[in-house]
């Protein structure tokens, strides 16, 4: 089961197998957990939120296929939009936005903290190369819960400049962490 | 490259499109590698996130949920709510499921953190190295009635820390008259052994539950009979309801 892709083991799923959805839940419940806890600033909402996400994955609602990308990245946005959801509907104050913070030793495993170490030094490496206009708008967006409609009204910018802000901000993302990808040690076999 | 569907890669990953523009823009998105790359780069962005230990249970509440698709999606509150006043697993049958559609492996996951079992304890010790995700392995069936039987059933295998626990739920039983008793078996090979047994409620519903810590592996079947007394080693009644498990789960 470990070597099989995302995207098989979302088929089998659709085909209810349960395994499988307990494969790809081990895959990304702690990256998932750790994105929404940052996000929502509750423990207890960001298992809601993920609850919901993989409530969703089972029932087959809003489907997913190779034509949209990575499975990770699919559930990223899901999972972005379950908080969104949650903390909209429990007029939650979401975490202070800071900085971006530095990853800091946990009790995991030496073998997970390394690809989380890893991971973790790409991405920031690669949000050092967006502006810092370009740094909040990703932040906002994905950090603080803010839809592009909110972001406008808290920024005070028109929602169609919000909009083309955020869309350069991921594509100049996605090419400095090409970057920094190829210049390192690339080791995603999930996503063979 | 930008065209106008490129520009509603945002509304997309903001979720704000209607059916109609999702399918359009989806269809964009299987053909525009950019904005394809630009939806991965964002499967990166929870690394900028300080990575956290997930809360003890998580897995099986969220698993337990997932996989209870009789009913809509219960609120964590409500889960919580459940887990904080739990009710003997002796008791079960009478207290828990009236309900028409039961909740399986909630209510499997739910005994589990009942019974005192090894890694609660690990988890909530807080250990610095305990692991994030134990060893759960569920299975559910629904129960083909036999021909003459009007019952409806539901069975749920928890394998465990080396343990199996095996949960079985009836509704629309026949009421057992004398000393008769629906029994419970598992069998290996056709070699069955008696894992509990229940008699109905005035409501014609039971639950048993039963756990083996030996020979947990390579069942392959579950079924019920209704059998004439209580303790038998074999059966001696028919087989009302049955199942095939998966000897691997």
């Amino acid at each position: 089961m470990e070597n099989i892709s995302d995207a098989l083991l979302y088929e089998r799923v659709r085909g209810k197998d349960k395994e499988a959805l307990e494969e790809l839940y081990d895959r990304y419940e702690k990256m998932l957990f750790s994105y929404l806890c940052k996000m929502t600033g509750d423990r207890d909402l960001a298992e809601e939120a993920l609850q919901e996400v993989f409530v969703k994955v089972w029932r087959g609602v809003g489907s997913y296929d190779e034509g949209k990308g990575k499975f990770v990245a699919w559930l990223v946005t899901m999972s972005r939009n379950a908080a969104v959801d949650l903390i909209r509907k429990q007029k939650k104050p979401s975490v202070p936005l800071d900085e971006i913070a530095e990853v800091e030793s946990t009790d995991s495993s030496v073998e997970e903290t390394a690809e989380w170490q890893e991971k973790s030094e790409q991405i920031h490496q690669a949000v050092r190369h967006l502006s810092e206009e370009q740094q909040k708008m990703v932040h906002l967006f994905y950090f603080k819960g803010y839809t592009h409609e909110t972001i406008a009204e808290k920024c005070g910018i028109p929602l169609g400049t919000v909009k083309s802000r955020i869309r350069l901000a991921l594509k100049k993302l996605k090419t400095s962490l090409q970057m920094v990808q190829e210049g390192g040690v690339l080791d995603d076999k999930r996503e063979l | 490259m930008t065209n106008v569907n490129c520009d509603q890669l945002i509304d997309y990953l903001n979720g704000t499109l209607n059916d109609e523009e999702q399918k359009q823009f989806e269809a964009h998105l299987a053909e525009c590698p950019e904005c394809r790359e630009i939806v991965d780069a964002t499967g990166e962005l929870p690394y900028l996130a300080d990575p956290v230990e997930p809360n003890a249970g998580m897995k099986s509440r969220i698993l337990g949920t997932v996989f209870d698709e009789g009913e809509q999606p219960a609120s964590l509150a409500e889960e919580r709510a459940k887990r904080d006043s739990p009710s003997p697993p002796a008791t079960m049958a009478k207290r828990g499921f009236r309900t028409s559609k039961w909740t399986p492996l909630v209510a499997a996951a739910l005994l589990v953190s009942l019974l005192g079992n090894a890694y609660a304890f690990y988890e909530l010790s807080d250990q610095p190295d305990a692991p994030t995700a134990p060893e759960v392995a569920f299975e559910t069936v629904d129960l083909q009635a036999s021909e003459t039987f009007e019952g409806t059933g539901t069975a749920a295998l928890v394998h465990e820390e080396g343990a199996l626990n095996l949960l079985v739920q009836a509704n629309q039983l026949e009421p057992t008259s004398g000393d008769q008793v629906y029994q419970v078996w598992l069998l290996k090979d056709g070699q069955p052994i008696p894992t509990g047994a229940f008699t109905p409620s005035q409501e014609n519903e039971g639950a048993v539950f039963f756990s083996l810590d030996e020979d947990t592996e390579g069942w392959d079947t579950i079924a019920v009979t209704l059998e004439p007394n209580r303790g038998n080693e074999t059966p001696q009644g028919e087989v009302v309801l049955s199942a095939a498990i998966d000897p691997e789960a």
